[in-house]
């Protein structure tokens, strides 16, 4: 569908293919919960904050994401990119009296301008080629390139949708920035602006790209898994409950980009049945990636504004004080890890099942490659879990660790619907997969040219199957009644021989010693203590302990501890990095002399070289 | 009255008014005082306004009539009177000091002619429709344009700054005028608009420069840097 609007080359026309309906479908689902959620939320900013400000930028973001994903030529596009990137980040400065959150927010403005600037190239690149703005000229046009110019195009691009998607090294604006705006904000980021970032991808990738060189799809898979697994490693050292999420935010668009990856090497290779299984595998998984992190956000940003602190080791036991966001926040945290039968299961093992379709290729190095992705996937998702056991159980379980989560309490009724939309979506489309998948059909079909959904569901939609000889095949719907089936086991035991046994009534894990108190609780930071020796190779973490005493050393009166990771990144890539330009600026700078008569020298010496340039055309 | 209707003799009449304007130019640069300059600027406007009335008369389009009015009035009368009541009000020194001395600064402006010969030669197309005046004409607009543009880089002083972008003017005026015979009325008044009031703004800001530097040096000015 198209609506046409506008002067010929800039012309503001809408166009919804099923790509963007996809992607429309998703920010619509998100918007609605977020906003039933932010009635209540923004009632405790009410008189303090300017709430008039942060009702229109959130309005102006949700209309720039609608145009994103609907404009039919590069001019609207990139005018709504960057509407939408300025609107974020007014959003993300929202609360500016804070100088970190001024300084995150300036991080995410000039990163993604950078981003912005690649685009600009890109489509100018494809623009000059087509002698069109419009998309639908795009159609196919990348492999027409020359090879050279076909790898500047995808690297551009990629790069410069990588920005906003947060892929490492290029992430680094995400946990910053995502972890200071206001909860319903960050879950809106996190759940779907990355996304535009994906959808852009796509777009180029499938729609502008017939079949992508081989090298393209080694380098988005690479880049996917590095993500994924770095995301998650950071992500597990966090004690940030917002920032944590941040990473995970990483990870799971990692996890997109693996699914992503493996269509167009699956495309270059010739499997165009495969492509479109790995393509559903990376488009379901940022719907249900940007439901449940969208829910995992509200959920912190519950408890954040019950308990004012953000910090993990600071929470505990509310789930006894707020029942409704802990079960809502334990369902995001089981879809996110990846267990059956929720939905990131489901996207999940479509993406184990395309790479290890791909082990069947014929090429030697594509058969090493799907492999180890898949093997480094495996250890994301289990870190993953092991991640979410460390966030669920240090901020909910147990005893409170400080005053301010003894006394909260549980959330504003429109925020409990929120999240609760929210978390029953994560149920549903995880027993409901079968039936949603048809979906896709017309977007594979428009990208790949098959139509997959008939043969990945078999026995009435109950069974998810690869289909081929050597895929797998599992059912949500059998796995959720087995899960049902088992649940009722105990009771069952119960009723028949627990009647006539004797009931002890005691405190957990005290060992005989009564008086536990919050002290005696494991932290975070010692929970995440086995993972950081294992990869004290890439966290090179740093510790330091000071005994004071007074007497003996044996007897200290206060101990200080203090641990922290290296941040690898930011340490080899963007340090050097920002002082090679300090060092550039300063050498330029002798070009601004202040003096009107060399403003004027340099005014008139290009003038004449243009002249004569233009002459010897 | 026969060469009055002949067109042939008007483009060469035109031809050779635009070299009077072009050797107009090159004295400007040779001039060491600001009033005479003033003045050689007053005279070069009205052989500017003199050719656009020859134009009209040839190419029997009358609105160009009304540029060459306003030609005069603006540039030959109103810009020089306000100028030099601005010389004598704000008392300077009536000598330009170039940063480039005199004899290389006409070697220059030789230098940038050949350079304009050069450039407008590629705009002549002699089998083209409607490009009567040659490539003389065209060459010339664009010397008087560069020469402009270098005698505003030679100059210390706001003041002849500001004259030397009024000449940088009248190479642009110039040029429209050959290329197009005139461009719109609409066109031609806003530019006049322009011309009168950056000859009022420069004024203010000139006074302004004085008054807060003690100078009119615009090298000065360097002190604003950060």
């Amino acid at each position: 569908m198209s609506l046409p609007f506008g002067v010929d080359l800039f012309s503001w026309t809408i166009r919804i293919t099923p790509l963007a309906a996809y992607f429309n479908l998703v920010l619509g689902i998100l918007a609605t919960a977020v906003s039933i959620y932010s009635f209540g939320y923004v009632r405790e900013m009410e008189g303090r904050r300017n709430l008039g400000v942060l009702g229109f930028f959130y309005n102006i973001l949700l209309l720039s994401l609608t145009l994103v994903f609907s404009a039919a030529n590069a001019f609207f596009f990139l005018v709504a990119w960057e509407v939408m990137a300025l609107s974020a980040w007014c959003l993300v400065s929202f609360e500016h009296e804070k100088a970190a959150t001024r300084r995150s927010g300036m991080v995410f403005l000039v990163m993604s301008h950078a981003g912005t600037g690649l685009l600009l190239i890109g489509f100018l690149i494809l623009a000059q080629a087509s002698g069109s703005l419009d998309f639908a000229s795009f159609h196919l046009l990348a492999s027409r390139l020359s090879p050279a110019q076909q790898g500047s195009v995808f690297i551009l691009f990629f790069l410069g949708f990588g920005v906003k998607a947060g892929v490492i090294p290029i992430h680094v604006w995400l946990p910053q920035a995502h972890p200071v705006a206001p909860s319903n904000i960050s879950a809106l980021m996190s759940g779907i602006v990355i996304k535009s970032g994906i959808y852009g991808m796509a777009l180029v990738f499938f729609d502008f790209f017939g079949a992508a060189p081989l090298w393209a799809g080694m380098a988005v898979l690479a880049a996917g898994v590095v993500s994924a697994l770095f995301g998650v490693l950071y992500a597990l050292m966090e004690h940030d409950l917002k920032r944590l999420l941040a990473y995970h935010s990483i990870e799971n668009i990692g996890i997109i980009l693996i699914g992503f990856g493996a269509a167009l090497l699956f495309r270059a290779l010739g499997h165009p049945m495969l492509a479109a299984m790995a393509l559903i595998a990376g488009l379901y998984h940022t719907l249900n990636h940007a439901i449940f992190k969208c829910l995992l956000f509200l959920g912190a940003g519950a408890v954040l504004q019950s308990t004012h602190t953000r910090n993990m080791e600071e929470m505990g036991g509310l789930i006894r004080r707020m029942p409704v966001t802990a079960l809502c926040f334990l369902t995001g945290a089981v879809a996110i890890s990846g267990l059956p039968p929720l939905n990131g299961f489901v996207s999940e093992w479509l993406t184990y099942q395309a790479l290890l379709a791909g082990f069947g290729s014929t090429q030697t190095l594509t058969r090493l490659v799907f492999p180890i992705a898949g093997a480094l996937l495996a250890l994301t998702a289990a870190l993953a879990a092991a991640c979410f056991v460390k966030a669920f159980g240090i901020s909910f379980l147990a005893l409170p660790r400080s005053e301010e989560a003894e006394t909260a309490h549980e959330c504003l009724p429109s925020m409990r619907a929120g999240m609760g939309i929210l978390a029953a979506l994560c149920a549903l489309l995880g027993f409901g997969a079968t039936w949603f998948l048809p979906i896709f059909d017309s977007i594979t079909a428009a990208a790949l040219g098959v139509r997959p959904s008939a043969t990945l569901t078999a026995v009435n939609h109950l069974v998810l199957t690869v289909g081929t000889a050597r895929g797998g095949t599992v059912s949500t719907v059998g796995i959720a009644a087995l899960l049902g089936l088992l649940s009722g086991l105990p009771a069952l035991f119960w009723l028949v021989w627990g009647r006539s046994g004797r009931r002890v009534t005691g405190p957990t894990w005290d060992c005989g010693l009564p008086g536990l108190t919050a002290t005696n609780e494991y932290t975070a930071t010692g929970f995440s203590k086995a993972f950081r020796m294992i990869f004290s190779a890439l966290y090179r973490p740093r510790r330091e302990i000071q005994a004071e005493y007074e007497v003996s050393p044996y007897y200290p009166t206060a101990i200080r501890f203090e641990s922290e990771i290296e941040p690898a990144f930011e340490k080899h890539f963007y340090d050097p990095f920002q002082a090679w330009l300090m060092r550039a600026a300063r050498r330029m700078r002798g070009v601004q002399a202040g003096s009107i008569h060399a403003y004027l020298a340099y005014i008139f010496v290009a003038l004449i070289a243009l002249m004569l340039f233009g002459v010897r055309r | 009255m026969d060469l009055l209707q002949n067109p042939e003799f008007g483009n060469k009449l035109v031809t050779l008014m635009a070299a009077f304007v072009l050797v107009l130019q090159i004295a400007m640069v040779g001039q060491r005082w600001l009033v005479m300059n003033i003045r050689l600027f007053g005279a070069q406007s009205f052989l500017l306004a003199l050719i656009a009335a020859a134009i009209a008369w040839y190419n029997h389009a009358p609105h160009i009539y009304i540029a060459a009015g306003l030609t005069v009035a603006v540039k030959a009368v109103l810009a020089p009177i306000l100028l030099e009541r601005l010389v004598d009000r704000i008392d300077i020194q009536h000598e330009i000091a170039p940063i480039i001395n005199g004899p290389l600064s006409i070697v220059i402006s030789g230098a940038l002619t050949l350079v304009a010969y050069i450039v407008g030669g590629s705009f002549y197309h002699p089998e083209a429709q409607g490009s009567g005046l040659g490539h003389n004409t065209l060459a010339v607009a664009i010397s008087v344009f560069l020469i402009g543009f270098f005698m505003m880089l030679n100059r210390r002083k706001a003041l002849s700054q500001v004259l030397a972008l009024l000449t940088l003017e009248n190479g642009v005026f110039l040029a429209a005028m050959c290329l197009t015979y005139g461009m719109p009325l609409i066109v031609e008044l806003g530019v006049f608009f322009d011309v009168l009031v950056a000859v009022m703004v420069l004024g203010i800001l000139v006074f302004q420069i004085r008054e807060s530097f003690a100078s009119m040096d615009v090298s000065k000015l360097r002190r604003l840097r950060g």
